[in-house]
């Protein structure tokens, strides 16, 4: 069956919650900019003459580069009703290490071998979740441990530094993340051109309508000769993929590899998907909402810092937005006979 | 079929490739320290004659500096009737906390065997991995060499209901001593008792237990975070020209040095420097990001009135400011912070950072075991031993290079 007839089936299943009035289907479309942009109008009221200015814009931008990354990946993994990978911190991690261990033989094979290694935590995952059918949470995080304690064990749980000298590799490499190209960092660039990417894939390929159907209808996809197992797999490779270019940033700002960078990016990640409106049962949502959910996590830090809110409040916050989402989603299937979001 | 076996023997390979060729476990780099050991010595020596005539106090460490250096006392004001009832900014507040372990009664502690350090046994417990933890156990590890210690360490993996496993594991074994730096400063207390009551005498190291746990201590052994930030928090002030808003970076919530780290410097500010003015606190959980974002919004928040930075730490917090001050052009603002890791060192010697306090990590684990020869020794200990103070800034940065970890 042709890609385009997938993406009707798959679309016809949720044709019940799609026939919405007008309002309704511009808040589902453009929900997560809204509350983008009452957050702007909050800032502008907080602070009038501070929030509104380009550094302080490029201030929030530069601090969710690295989260916009890895959600990109990640958001492939729960589109295909994979709900998370909860390793992508260890393949953040792990590329970081490996490309400075190999700095030595020069700054773009570092690089190369830095995002492979980190793939192929990606390949592992892919392998043992869509071929041997694991449940994705449980066997990610069991990655995430296995993997921590491999790069703990191998590297004596101390930290890599780069050779800093001018003209080195290491020199070359902790540049990354300072680089700025016309005054715009690297960072939010290389964001950028990864999220037109994933949304050609989602869009524009069959890979992409594939997904769509396996995230939403795994039976259905089954029966139209979609091979799922290589569709997760790929999946899995793509977040894998982003978590090693996130990876490479971290540890280039930092100017260390060690295995605990990278934490904590696995429930934020998820968290600005869902936000996103990116449901976490598959097969609906899209990029451009993901990045909105990163921009939503930047804006409510901002402004919550502004007001004077601790850091462990501002988590708190997040974290109900994040259940408020949740139960959103799961109201809105519920209305129409569906189990969970 | 054939993809999925290539699959695998790809990741097989490549995790060989891992183990064989960048492992850095390079256990025959250790530091020619020149010490002495049991073996150096005559024979015919009691064992306690032959440990006392050893001298750890000439190994030298990674960073060049002595090993073990004289442990600091400290003077101990009269406790105030009600603590807690003073205001946050008094510095009688605090004072279970900086002053804990000085005026606690023992209860039960095990007499000295008298007998000498070596060929004794000890475990030690310690709270979990870290690069700082690393170097912690390197020099723990020289000083077992030195006197010829038998040595088990369990790590705790920074999980409580580990640890108390590890007791029991620990008991098991029928050390001579153990050395213990709690996951949980409360919580050790039960675990203190048994260890306590199984006869087996308990030298505390880098974390401060509560008063419970610490009655069952022979001696505590770390460094002194107060003393050390009261100390510094008089250089911001001398930096700033004793005026100016600064703030706050602070530790993990709920960890010791997020209490020491910020009200050190606060209560000695307001009696040292009155006109200073304290703009903002909070935590960035030691991530470089959430610093960077933090310090970010600060400079956006206070202009001007910000000009200085106090950090807990001067690993991932210091990476933060230095990529926040320099993104905002804010470069004049004074920042000195915990230290002395690599990344603080390098910030003291490239202007960014003023001072780090002095912390080292080899000293703090060989300070431990050390204490533990005195005990075996049947020297007279102190209930608290210091880490000796000192701020690492500009002029004598490259005295501690290269860092530890």
């Amino acid at each position: 069956m042709p890609a385009k007839d997938n993406t009707a089936l798959s679309g016809s299943r949720f044709s019940n919650v799609d026939n919405k009035s007008g309002i309704s289907k511009l808040f589902d479309k453009a929900g997560v900019y809204v509350i983008a942009l009452c957050l702007v109008i909050l800032g502008i009221i907080v602070s009038p003459t501070k929030f509104l200015t380009p550094d302080n814009l490029l201030n929030i931008l530069r601090a969710v580069g690295m989260l916009g990354i890895t959600a990109c990946g990640l958001s492939f993994v729960i589109y295909s009703s994979q709900m998370a990978d909860m390793s992508v911190p260890s393949a953040m991690a792990f590329s970081g290490i490996i490309t400075v261990q190999f700095l030595h033989l020069g700054f773009v094979p570092a690089i190369i071998l830095g995002i492979i290694f980190g793939m192929l935590i990606g390949l592992v995952n892919g392998i043992v979740v869509g071929y041997f059918r694991a449940n994705a949470i449980l066997w990610t995080l069991a990655m995430q441990f296995g993997m921590e304690g491999i790069m703990r064990y191998v590297w004596s749980g101390n930290q890599l530094y780069p050779d800093l000298e001018p003209g080195t590799s290491g020199a070359a490499f902790v540049n990354i993340f300072r680089l700025e190209v016309f005054g715009i960092p690297f960072l939010i660039i290389v964001m950028i051109v990864l999220y037109i990417i994933a949304d050609i894939i989602m869009k524009k390929t069959k890979f992409g309508n594939q997904l769509k159907l396996v995230g939403s209808a795994i039976d259905a996809a089954k029966c139209t000769g979609i091979n799922v197992r290589k569709t997760v797999l790929y999946a899995f490779l793509i977040s894998s993929f982003t978590a090693s270019i996130a990876g490479i940033f971290i540890t280039s700002m930092n100017k260390l590899g060690v295995y605990y960078l990278g934490e904590g990016y696995d429930f934020k990640s998820v968290t600005a998907i869902v936000i996103g409106g990116m449901a976490l049962s598959g097969g609906r949502g899209n990029i451009w909402g993901v990045l909105g959910g990163v921009l939503v996590m930047g804006l409510l830090n901002n402004i919550l810092t502004f007001i004077g809110i601790p850091t462990a409040v501002q988590n708190v916050f997040i974290g109900l937005v994040f259940i408020a989402v949740v139960a959103l989603h799961t109201y809105k299937l519920r209305k129409v006979g569906k189990d969970y979001a | 079929m054939l993809k999925k076996c290539f699959g695998v023997i790809l990741v097989m390979s490549l995790v060989v490739t891992i183990f064989t060729g960048c492992g850095t476990k390079d256990k025959a780099e250790k530091t020619d320290s020149g010490k002495t050991s049991v073996s150096d010595n005559a024979d015919g020596q009691s064992n306690l004659e032959q440990s006392k005539e050893i001298d750890v106090f000439s190994i030298i460490g990674s960073d060049g500096q002595p090993l073990i250096l004289p442990t600091e006392k400290k003077e101990v004001p009269e406790r105030p009737e009600d603590p807690k009832a003073l205001a946050e900014e008094e510095a009688g507040h605090w004072w279970d906390i900086e002053y804990a372990g000085w005026t606690t009664e023992k209860e039960n502690l095990p007499k000295s065997p008298a007998d000498g350090a070596i060929g004794k046994k000890v475990v030690l417990l310690k709270a979990g991995d870290h690069p700082y933890w690393t170097a912690y156990v390197n020099g723990f590890t020289q000083i077992a060499e030195a006197y010829d210690i038998d040595f088990k360490i369990l790590n705790g993996n920074w999980n409580m209901d580990l640890q108390s496993q590890q007791v029991d594991q620990a008991i098991n074994e029928k050390p001579d001593a153990v050395i213990f730096a709690p996951v949980d400063a409360t919580a050790c207390a039960p675990l203190m008792r048994k260890i306590n009551q199984a006869g087996i005498p308990i030298i505390a190291s880098n974390t401060i237990p509560a008063e419970a746990a610490m009655k069952y201590c022979t001696a505590w052994t770390g460094p002194d975070d107060w003393g050390q930030f009261r100390m510094i928090a008089r250089h911001f002030a001398d930096e700033m020209g004793k005026k100016g808003g600064y703030a706050i970076v602070r530790h993990m919530p709920g960890s010791s040095p997020y209490f020491a780290r910020t009200f050190a410097p606060i209560t000695e500010l307001v009696e040292y420097a009155p006109d200073m003015e304290l703009l903002a606190m909070d935590t960035a959980n030691l991530e470089a990001e959430a610093t960077m974002q933090l310090v970010s919004d600060w400079i956006t928040k206070y202009g001007d009135d910000l000009k200085g930075l106090i950090l807990a730490g001067d690993g991932f917090s210091m990476t933060g400011t230095e990529e926040a001050l320099k993104n905002t052009g804010r470069e004049d603002i004074v920042v000195v912070a915990a230290g002395n890791c690599k990344t603080g060192m390098d910030a003291v010697k490239n202007g960014v950072c003023s001072g780090i306090t002095y912390q080292s990590a080899e000293g703090d684990g060989a300070i431990a075991l050390y204490t533990a020869v005195r005990f075996f020794n049947g020297e007279e200990l102190d209930p608290v031993a210091y880490l000796p103070r000192h701020i690492i800034t500009a002029d004598d940065v490259d005295n501690y290079m290269p860092a530890q970890w």
